[in-house]
């Protein structure tokens, strides 16, 4: 068995595809984007080594610095409004017994097997601010005005509410599953004690869910940094760069301002901040659990 | 009912056929790229790959590149053509990726510095030879902005002209009158805010049109001095001239007291045009070629029949009088140099560039003007636009050329394309907004 | 009291489920409601409108310009495709470093799981010059390298701690039989690991099925677009006509609804083990 199980060949013919698959598809473009990072490449014809340049100039460059920005706010919202949102309502459906608990299940859902161009313009239709469905809405409820969904001010947090409605049934369903593997007891233990549904709530559930939220914090803040879809098709980047992402600006130095080497020099940063991101929170949530 | 609208499509796709003159125009793209050649023809089959910023097919310019198309395919049974078409910003964005590796064919492309410069440099479009062209009646000037040293690399397709097109009973029924000074468009617009209506469907969403816009204001400041300011500023990086300041100014204010629909900086293209073509709006700003909303069918008559159009009105304390107008040469076609059906594709260029096709047929659809001499395929029976869009050109005394964003590198371009979101909507200053688009000319 | 209380609360409960049901599918409607109407019929007020007429050659138009049979063709079949590459280099993957033993097993599946943390978005400028090398532009190979290489991490990862629960019993009795490696992964590994394969099946689809950015970017001709990049391109050709517009989004958006709703349990489910586990 032992002899069976370390045949380098067999072992080598499993693994190569894997390897291969990833050699191709990640790691050398990546390499090639270190390279092009410190070129001063439009795309076309010569390229010159031009040193740290690129990086110097992207330390300074305003843009850039909003969409890391615009990045963390989105993380913020996500962990402050979607969350908790979700934990609730995830809560409130596993009291819910039967037929109902699985439809309801299913129907938060849904947005999430839409693609993002079709969402991004549905929502586009959505805040139009003179037939747009959000200001009729308003309007049913007597509010007079018109509200610019869109503006250089209020641009982000739309942007945020459609990624939180699209992504809300894939973070209710994690904390419903999450909140289905509690064991029964816990919850027995509180009621004997007379706790009511909300201090329940708080003192058993959510303490118990711990390692689902850290799971899901860290998904958020990786998903707020990598955003870039449905920005690109809802505002790309604009009013004025207000809802600029790191993603979005590089692809638009690289193929609208003809500056390649500094588009991968973007994307050489941005792969080192998801790297950290991931780490870093791995390792802040593995200290606390060690406390 | 099904049977009358179908009815109506095959007499209006057999009406199309007879117009073009050939039996086989009912094929469209899509049959084009998908049933592939099937002709008995001895010659070697040849595929042509056409990459288009018209995606509409069916109206305006996008309808007569395709007419042009499939006639071409009609008249030569081994070529086959192949379009990929994206709206203006989805297609320059991917015509620089192309650019970088290997184009299609035939390409739309503009001949402005933002655009060409670079792709000029890289060598990737082909050389076409001048004398080829001098029977196909281009205005005089039109091809320079497609030379670099001399040497031709593409052909101008339109004459645009920045327009202001209104709806001309909505006008009439309120009383409101076609402004003579900037002033005057103010005031009216500040009449149709209070009559509940959007005053200038702008899109703002691009960043492209409203360049243009501040294009037409900075022509009325700076008179027929306005390209040497523009190139100045984009050579020293320096935008500070007081034109420019006054220009721009004056876009700022316009917007600041609502001259445009609310939102404007986030709406693209079609939403924009939706807003005029449904009675939202009373004005529209936006170039010349896209006059043919006066033959466009899916626009209900009675706005269809009352479009108009005006030029920007005159500044009080310009330089520049009524008939110094922002127009230029903008959008043409090239071939790629690396193409492995050069000699076809070009072929298939010259086609399109005989004067009795895109030139002849733009004209009959209503499409602006072109950059060939029309004049002998007037019909009489133009539009009430297409005639004034004529006059208006027969009248000017001065032509701006290029507008600003594509006067300098395509990172200036895409610098003030997006800033200029910022400062119309106040949350950047003017100051500002000069420093920023300046810096990117370096 | 003490039941009227609970009633109350369940009252309560309910609508605030209610809500957030409407909240989800509200806009949905809204898409198709409109889709079936005229396109000036957009400007009215108030929030639903009864068509004057149901118009459903808005879906005809959709579905004949729109090409939707082919780029659901292609679209299906790039996804599948994609699922399986993963599916089986996963298992291969996570079996050599998970059962056999090698030195550098735990430094590879580090490196292959490691790979989670790439942003896809960050190799679409140098990708598009080396697929422009290989002459893989505008060939399905464009889309299929990047969606199997960015699902691959996290197929691998869940592969390696489902191998992990298997019993080690059944492959010793298998070796005792004579059984090769090879047998011992596709004959009686792979069966055992069923539900993982759809977990791993189910996340990669949901992953891939709605990309967009790379469609976009490497695709040029009609041969392997995929829906949703149609989509971008419709919107174009039919701008002047909402409703239009809107038939093809929602006509976009049906297929993977509707398979949702009929495999509503299994889906939940598989992405249910797959993110909490991830």
């Amino acid at each position: 068995m032992k002899k069976l199980y370390s045949n380098k060949l067999v072992i080598f013919s499993l693994v190569l595809p894997g390897v291969l698959v990833f050699v191709f598809g990640v790691l050398s473009p990546i390499c090639l984007s270190v390279y092009y990072g410190f070129t001063d490449s439009t795309g076309m014809g010569e390229a010159h080594l031009i040193g740290l340049r690129n990086y110097m100039d992207l330390f300074h460059d305003r843009v850039f610095g909003r969409s890391l920005k615009n990045s963390l706010f989105l993380a913020i919202g996500f962990i402050c409004i979607q969350h908790p949102l979700a934990i609730l309502v995830a809560a409130v459906l596993d009291k819910l017994q039967g037929k109902a608990e699985g439809f309801f299940r299913c129907i938060y859902f849904i947005p999430n097997v839409i693609s993002v161009a079709v969402i991004a313009y549905l929502w586009k239709f959505i805040y139009n601010p003179d037939f747009g469905l959000l200001n009729h809405v308003l309007q049913a409820f007597g509010y007079q005005g018109q509200i610019n969904w869109l503006s250089q001010e209020n641009a982000i947090w739309s942007v945020l509410i459609v990624l939180i409605w699209h992504g809300f049934g894939w973070g209710m369903l994690i904390y419903y599953t999450g909140i289905k593997n509690i064991d029964p007891i816990f919850y027995e233990a509180a009621s004997i004690d007379g706790a009511s549904w909300w201090t329940t709530f708080l003192r058993v559930t959510v303490p118990l869910m711990k390692p689902v939220i850290q799971i899901n914090v860290t998904m958020a803040v990786i998903s707020a940094l990598k955003q870039m879809e449905t920005v690109y098709l809802l505002t790309n980047g604009g009013p004025s760069n207000s809802t600029q992402f790191a993603a979005n600006y590089l692809y638009q130095q690289a193929f609208k301002a003809f500056k390649y080497g500094y588009g991968n020099a973007i994307g050489v940063v941005f792969v080192i901040i998801c790297v950290l991101a991931t780490v870093g929170l791995n390792r802040i949530f593995r200290e606390q659990q060690d406390v | 009912m099904k049977k009358k609208r179908m009815a109506v499509i095959l007499s209006a796709v057999m009406t199309a056929a007879i117009l073009i003159g050939c039996g086989e125009a009912g094929s469209t793209r899509k049959d084009a790229a998908g049933s592939g050649q099937t002709s008995a023809s001895s010659e070697d089959a040849v595929t042509i790959k056409i990459f288009s910023n018209l995606p509409d097919r069916k109206n305006g310019q996008g309808l007569v590149e395709q007419m042009i198309i499939d006639e071409y395919m009609a008249a030569n049974q081994n070529v086959t053509i192949e379009v990929e078409a994206l709206d203006e910003e989805a297609y320059k964005t991917k015509f620089k990726a192309y650019a970088m590796d290997g184009m299609p064919d035939v390409v739309s492309i503009w001949g402005q510095p933002s655009f060409l410069d670079e792709v000029l440099d890289a060598g990737v479009l082909a050389e076409l030879q001048e004398e080829d062209y001098t029977d196909y009646g281009f205005i005089a000037g039109s091809l320079d902005g497609f030379k670099k040293d001399g040497k031709l690399y593409g052909l101008p397709r339109n004459t645009d002209i920045m327009l202001i097109y209104y709806n001309q009973k909505m006008f009439e029924d309120n009383g409101w009158t076609v402004p003579a000074t900037y002033n005057e468009l103010l005031d009216l617009c500040g009449k149709i805010k209070d009559a509940g209506i959007i005053p200038v469907a702008m899109d703002g969403g691009d960043g492209w049109p409203m360049a243009c816009f501040l294009t037409d204001i900075l022509v009325k400041v700076a008179g027929t001095e306005y390209a040497d300011i523009v190139s100045r500023a984009v050579a020293t990086g320096d935008f500070t001239a007081p034109e420019i300041q006054e220009a721009t100014q004056i876009l700022v204010n316009s917007a600041s007291v609502g001259m445009f629909q609310m939102g404007y900086d986030s709406q693209d293209y079609g939403t924009t045009m939706n807003l005029f073509t449904n009675g939202q709006a009373a004005m529209y700003c936006m170039g010349s070629w896209d006059c043919s909303m006066a033959l466009n069918q899916d626009i209900a008559p009675e706005i269809r029949d009352n479009i108009r159009a005006f030029t920007m009105p005159v500044v009080e304390g310009g330089k520049a009088g009524a008939n110094d107008i922002a127009a230029w040469n903008g959008g043409g076609y090239a071939v790629s140099a690396n193409s492995p059906v050069k000699e076809e594709a070009i072929k298939f260029l010259n086609f399109m560039y005989q004067p009795d096709k895109l030139s002849k047929y733009g004209w009959e659809n209503g499409v602006g003007l072109s950059a060939q001499d029309q004049t002998a395929y007037l019909t009489g029976n133009e539009t009430e636009l297409q005639k004034q869009v004529m006059d208006i050109l027969k009248d000017a005394t001065s032509i701006s050329g290029t507008p600003i964003n594509d006067c300098g590198p395509s990172a200036f371009k895409t610098s003030i394309e997006s800033e200029i979101q910022g400062v119309s909507n106040g949350s950047t200053s003017v100051e500002d907004f000069l420093a920023a688009i300046g810096a990117a000319c370096n | 009291m003490k039941k009227n209380n609970r009633n109350i609360a369940k009252v309560f409960m309910w609508i605030v489920l209610l809500i957030v049901a409407v909240i989800q599918l509200f806009p949905l409607i809204w898409l198709v409601d409109f889709s079936l109407g005229s396109s000036n019929e957009m400007f009215t007020n108030g929030l639903l409108i009864i068509p004057e007429k149901i118009r459903w050659d808005n879906y005809g138009k959709a579905f004949v310009d729109g090409n939707f049979l082919h780029y659901f063709r292609n679209s299906v079949l790039i996804n599948t495709l994609a699922v399986v590459l993963v599916v089986i280099i996963s298992i291969m993957a996570a079996f050599a470093c998970q059962r056999m033993k090698w030195k550098m097993s735990g430094l590879v599946s580090t490196v292959l799981v490691m790979g989670m943390m790439i942003p896809i978005h960050a190799t679409l400028l140098p990708n598009y010059k080396i697929y422009h090398m290989l002459h893989l532009t505008d060939t399905i190979w464009a889309l299929l390298i990047p969606y199997a290489a960015f699902s691959l991490p996290q197929g691998m990862f869940l592969m390696t701690g489902f191998i992990q629960s298997i019993p080690m019993e059944l492959e010793e009795a298998a070796v005792v039989d004579g059984c090769g490696i090879y047998r011992i992964v596709f004959q009686i590994i792979t069966p055992l690991l069923r539900p993982s394969i759809a977990t791993v099946a189910i996340m990669t689809f949901l992953n891939n099925w709605n990309e967009f950015m790379m469609a976009s970017t490497y695709l040029s001709s009609p041969k392997w677009k995929t829906l949703p990049f149609s989509v971008l391109e419709f919107t174009g050709e039919y701008s002047s006509n909402y409703a239009v517009q809107f038939a093809v989004m929602a006509l976009t958006a049906a297929p993977a609804v509707i398979v949702y709703i009929i495999l509503n349990k299994h889906i939940t489910k598989g992405v249910a083990m797959g993110a909490v586990k991830g």
